[in-house]
């Protein structure tokens, strides 16, 4: 026999574990032995039976309660119990049962008996065993085909995005050809700036899924929220005035110094800013005064909040749905869909949340919520640090 | 002078396939998305659209949808382009007839991007002849 059998016989009456141990082990099997309910469960634990042989009546815990426990319990419910009954008494075997033992033997034992219900239960436990490393094996197969398909669907959703890129660079060289070949000015123009334009894209694109792949650890610093805010509007001031948007700061003075990221925070602020600039380029009512406004508020819970809003062209509820996936961009060739992507990471490795309220026409408010640290009242630190 | 509809969100797209339209002797009218497209089609109707699939707003396959379900508009011969596999395209074709009970014809022609503009150009001038 290679696959050899641990049985643990319980019973109070210790010639009667003797009795089984040296018949059991005559047949091969391995056995332990314990003398109550406690022992028993002890034992349970350390010796990892593939069998146990239960007897009812024994100080402390009983059989019943015993085998309750074990089948109660996600660890050891799998494993046989055959219970030990005095007398062939219909009671304790239906009580036997209803704790959920699964078989029962009356004592004093035939020995056939017993040696053909141990093969057939050690046989069962093999069994069942084989079924639960197959489950767990189809768990594994499950998960990993669903990260292969996770990978296929970014895949060609890159693909198809080159794609374009390819089709703009293709177009780009056909419209240089004809111009040189006709000497026609006007194309060699319009050529130029699609190959330049889809240059670009390129680089976007790879810069932005070097950003959104990396595995960065977030760098927490002490920084003031307000300073970054300020930061990000400076540096969109100038392309937010060559398309006519007027930038509103209006930042919480009660904002205080906080523990965050503040690169991948002014990150996120860039993306806000930059989309909520383009929002209202294509806006199509160019009667509108375009005003883009970045609000910094420090709520009573202590969580600092983002706002980004604009007046500009809003977005429907299709759009909405898919803001938050990949390579989804409704500028015209302009973006590549990630920046909102990596913007949702940073956020949620902050612990934050990111929302976002839209009407088509009217703009978009996009508000980023941080549970931030307070590190500017020692007191709060202090206090903290007490209570742990 | 025959006129040509482009619908799609890509500036490029537009771009390049406009002035192939004006070169091979045609008027090009540009739409951003479907929406923009059908109001278009409305407006006058044009002797060929070509329609890209994604895009914000409507999708090319509703506005296509809506073209050949349209009595006066379903004449309109309509050339796909797309960089969506035409493999694809047919199977949505499929379960969306299957779903809605009506069965739609099949496009003019399909033309998976990035294509050569020859080709485009071929295409459009057998078709408007």
């Amino acid at each position: 026999m290679t696959n050899k059998s641990k049985i643990l016989i319980v019973d109070d009456d210790a010639d009667t574990v003797e009795l089984l141990t040296k018949r059991l082990r005559a047949e091969g099997y391995y056995t332990s032995e314990a003398y109550d309910g406690e022992q028993a469960l002890r034992q349970v634990g350390e010796y990892q039976p593939d069998l146990i042989i239960l007897d009812i009546k024994m100080p402390k815990i009983d059989g019943y309660e015993v085998c309750r426990r074990l089948k109660g319990s996600e660890d050891t419910k799998l494993i046989p119990i055959i219970m030990l009954t005095v007398k062939r008494k219909i009671p304790d075997k239906v009580k036997g049962l209803d704790v959920g033992a699964d078989d029962y033997m009356p004592k004093p034992f035939d020995h056939r008996e017993l040696s053909h219900r141990v093969r057939y239960w050690t046989a069962v436990k093999m069994e069942v065993e084989e079924r639960v490393r197959e489950i767990k094996r189809l768990e594994q197969e499950l998960i990993k085909s669903e990260r292969l398909a996770a990978i296929g669907q970014t895949v060609a959703s890159l693909a198809h995005y080159i794609k374009n890129i390819l089709f703009g660079l293709k177009g780009g060289v056909y419209l240089v050809n004809v111009a040189s070949k006709e000497n026609e000015t006007d194309s060699l123009k319009t050529g130029r700036e699609m190959i330049e334009r889809n240059i670009g894209r390129i680089s976007d694109l790879v810069l932005d899924l070097l950003e959104y792949s990396r595995e960065r650890e977030l760098e927490y610093e002490n920084c003031f929220p307000n300073e970054i805010a300020d930061e990000v509007c400076g540096l969109m001031e100038a392309r937010a005035k060559e398309y006519g948007v007027e930038i509103i700061k209006d930042f919480d003075p009660s904002m205080r110094e906080v523990l965050l990221d503040p690169r991948g925070i002014h990150r996120c602020l860039l993306n806000l800013v930059s989309n909520a600039i383009d929002a209202c380029l294509f806006d199509s009512n160019k009667e509108k005064k375009w005003v883009v406004q970045v609000r910094t508020i420090l709520q009573n819970d202590g969580t600092v909040r983002f706002e980004v809003s604009d007046n500009g062209c809003g977005m429907d509820e299709e759009v909405k749905k898919k803001l938050f996936t990949n390579f989804f961009s409704t500028k015209e060739g302009r973006g590549t869909g990630l920046g909102l992507l990596i913007t949702q990471k940073v956020v949620q490795e902050h612990g934050g949340t990111i929302t976002v309220d839209s009407q088509p026409g009217k703009g978009s408010t996009f508000t980023i919520r941080l549970p931030c640290t307070d590190v500017s009242t020692p007191g709060a630190m202090a206090k903290e640090s007490h209570e742990s | 002078m025959k006129r040509v509809l482009i619908v799609d969100d890509d500036i490029d797209v537009t771009t390049l396939v406009s002035k192939l339209v004006e070169r091979a002797g045609y008027e090009a009218v540009v739409a951003k998305n479907g929406v923009q497209g059908m109001g278009k089609v409305r407006e006058g109707k044009p002797d060929l659209i070509i329609l890209d699939i994604l895009m914000p707003k409507q999708s090319g396959v509703r506005m296509y949808r809506e073209l050949k379900t349209d009595e006066p508009l379903k004449d309109i011969p309509v050339i796909m382009l797309s960089a969506i596999a035409p493999k694809s395209f047919f199977r949505s074709q499929k379960v969306l007839d299957e779903f809605a009970g009506q069965s739609v014809p099949e496009p003019e022609a399909y033309i998976e991007k990035p294509e050569e503009p020859e080709e485009l150009v071929e295409l459009m001038k057998r078709i408007l002849g």
